[in-house]
């Protein structure tokens, strides 16, 4: 019986019974509930869109009991909510050196009636910086070939000695689930603590792509938000974005980075050509309105 | 080391192919013992008689010995010689996370294997409030009632649904206590939950609820959880109440009561 793959059997399920500590079941919404995990003492974070109402929001803890949970803010972009919790709780361990496509990963969950969850499979993507296509921005993209189930999301990601990846999403990519990483979570988790929210640069603009004559390449203004950041300095339609806060505008997610690299309230200089002429015109930057 | 191949490849020799007679299609099973006991689902097993294929393709009659259709288990009895029954483990030690593995025969494809891990364990919501074990492995109609095995190959489940995509399986050592001591007392009916409490759409011939002369449309006054409490109570008899002849201007709720006899199961081995 004494055999490598029932040694690894035996890892899995060590790794999952330690790992289950720190992960909660979420009821924030009708049928099926999803996971949550201890980030830090008392806090406890789970995947946005599995959160479907404000109020009346309970967790499940490791030891069966179920306990009211406050919903300290969301950030819908990053796909993360954070929850208040009357509980200590036993928070994830540091998270994992760099994961690499073919490490083997378990996502671990939790529900009210079958106690801790576990599904397995490898890492099979991992990159650089990636936006969402909900508008945030992960530190690095961590797609998993694992099976994600109704519950899954929100759940701790792990290699097999049990050091987090993440928490388990399936909301952010079509084709895979994916592990938002722990440093976009420390992130956002402090950011909502202080403010309640995750705050985004806005311009008040609509941009498109355009290549000039010389071959340089800008983004010309086709709209301009009355009374945002932008009209109120003074920016017009037809004015080509060449660049903002010294980095070059060739494509919008450089007005992301530009705008990301910039805080809420923060003056930056844009570089427009009007007319054909360059002019500079320092805009303050505004924070983008939330979606209701 | 024994390779995940090696030890595939015994548990496919203790799997067997379960078909009925004039139907395509049908499920898998697990060799018990070398005495010529099959265990399969009861919804394989929908008849009195079966045909198995064996993994050397050798095809024999089979014989539905017992069922319970509350664990939807069966037990069939084939006469053959050389046969090599199934390791079995403890499902009370299985833990979420354990690498496990099926064989069956998935849409028709024999001996199919497929593997993950135990996803969890536990009852599920309608399935009454005994713990079953879910596992991501993949399945297919055809895997119904063959085994779900450990990293060491012994049989620790017998898949029987897909739920929200898992596979769900009955823990082993049911399967084993229904070989040990026969089927769990039942009715021997299909009942449909309703808001009074629970409607008898059919009623078995040869049923526990036949011989106390419950009917068709008749409403027991008691949730699925308290019958499955009550048939689980060990006791030889129980007293149901129920409603009959229902009309929607009665003044008075018609409630009758009866006394079913569940008979006695064998008593647990030692």
């Amino acid at each position: 019986m004494a055999n490598e793959l029932a040694a690894l059997s035996q890892e899995l399920a060590a790794a999952v019974e330690r790992v289950g500590k720190s992960v909660v079941a979420v009821h924030a919404r009708p049928r099926f509930s999803s996971s949550g995990v201890f980030w830090r003492p008392n806090i406890v974070v789970t995947a946005e869109h599995t959160i479907r109402r404000e109020e009346e929001i309970t967790v499940t803890l490791p030891d069966g009991s179920n306990m009211a949970a406050a919903l300290a803010g969301s950030d819908a972009g990053t796909d993360l909510a954070v929850l208040r919790v009357e509980h200590q709780g036993s928070a994830a361990g540091n998270p994992a050196v760099q994961p690499a496509p073919g490490h083997l990963a378990l996502a671990i969950g939790r529900s009210k009636d079958s106690g801790v969850n576990a599904t397995w499979g490898i890492v099979s993507a991992v990159s650089g910086p990636w936006r969402t296509w909900r508008g945030g921005r992960l530190d690095a993209y961590i797609r998993l070939d694992l099976t994600l189930y109704p519950g899954s999301s929100g759940g701790l990601v792990v290699n097999t000695d049990g050091a987090p990846l993440g928490i388990a999403t399936s909301a952010l990519s079509r084709i895979a689930g994916l592990a938002i990483p722990a440093t976009t979570i420390d992130r956002v988790v402090d950011e909502i603590l202080a403010r309640g929210r995750v705050s985004r640069g806005y311009l008040g603009v609509g941009l498109q792509p355009v290549e000039l004559p010389d071959h340089q390449k800008g983004l010309i203004v086709l709209s301009v938000e009355p009374g945002g950041p932008a009209a109120n300095a003074g920016v017009l339609i037809g004015d080509i974005l060449m660049s903002l806060g010294g980095r070059a505008a060739a494509d919008t997610e450089d007005v992301q980075m530009a705008l990301e690299a910039h805080g809420v309230g923060q003056s930056v200089e844009a570089a427009v050509l009007r007319g054909g002429t360059a002019q500079t015109i320092a805009i303050k930057i505004g924070e983008r309105p939330r979606r209701s | 080391m024994r390779g995940l191949g090696e030890i595939a490849e015994r548990l496919r020799r203790s799997t067997v192919e379960v078909r009925l007679k004039g139907n395509r299609g049908g499920g898998s099973g697990v060799v018990w013992s070398n005495a010529g006991l099959v265990l399969t689902n009861a919804h394989v097993a929908r008849a009195g008689q079966a045909e198995v294929e064996l993994w050397d393709g050798r095809l024999l009659a089979a014989r539905v010995v017992s069922r319970d259709a509350r664990r939807d288990l069966a037990l069939l009895r084939i006469a053959a010689a050389d046969l090599e029954p199934a390791a079995t483990g403890d499902s009370s030690a299985l833990r979420p996370g354990e690498l496990v593995m099926a064989i069956g025969s998935p849409l028709g494809f024999a001996g199919a294997l497929s593997r993950g891990v135990v996803h969890s364990i536990g009852p599920i919501e309608g399935m009454g409030p005994q713990p079953w074990i879910r596992a991501g492995v993949r399945l297919a109609p055809g895997n119904s009632g063959g085994p779900l095995a450990n990293a060491g190959g012994q049989v620790i489940g017998i898949n029987t649904a897909i739920v929200n995509g898992l596979g769900v399986a009955i823990p082993s050592n049911a399967a084993a206590d229904f070989v040990e001591r026969g089927p769990r007392p039942a009715l021997g009916v299909t009942l449909e939950p309703v808001p009074l409490g629970l409607l008898l759409v059919q009623i078995e011939a040869a049923g526990a609820a036949a011989a106390a002369s419950l009917k068709a449309g008749d409403i027991l006054l008691m949730s699925l959880a308290e019958l499955h409490a009550a048939l689980d109570s060990g006791e030889e008899v129980v007293k149901l109440r129920f409603l009959r002849g229902l009309e929607p201007d009665s003044r008075r709720l018609p409630v009758r009561e009866t006394h079913v006899r569940l008979g006695r199961r064998r008593a647990e081995a030692a």
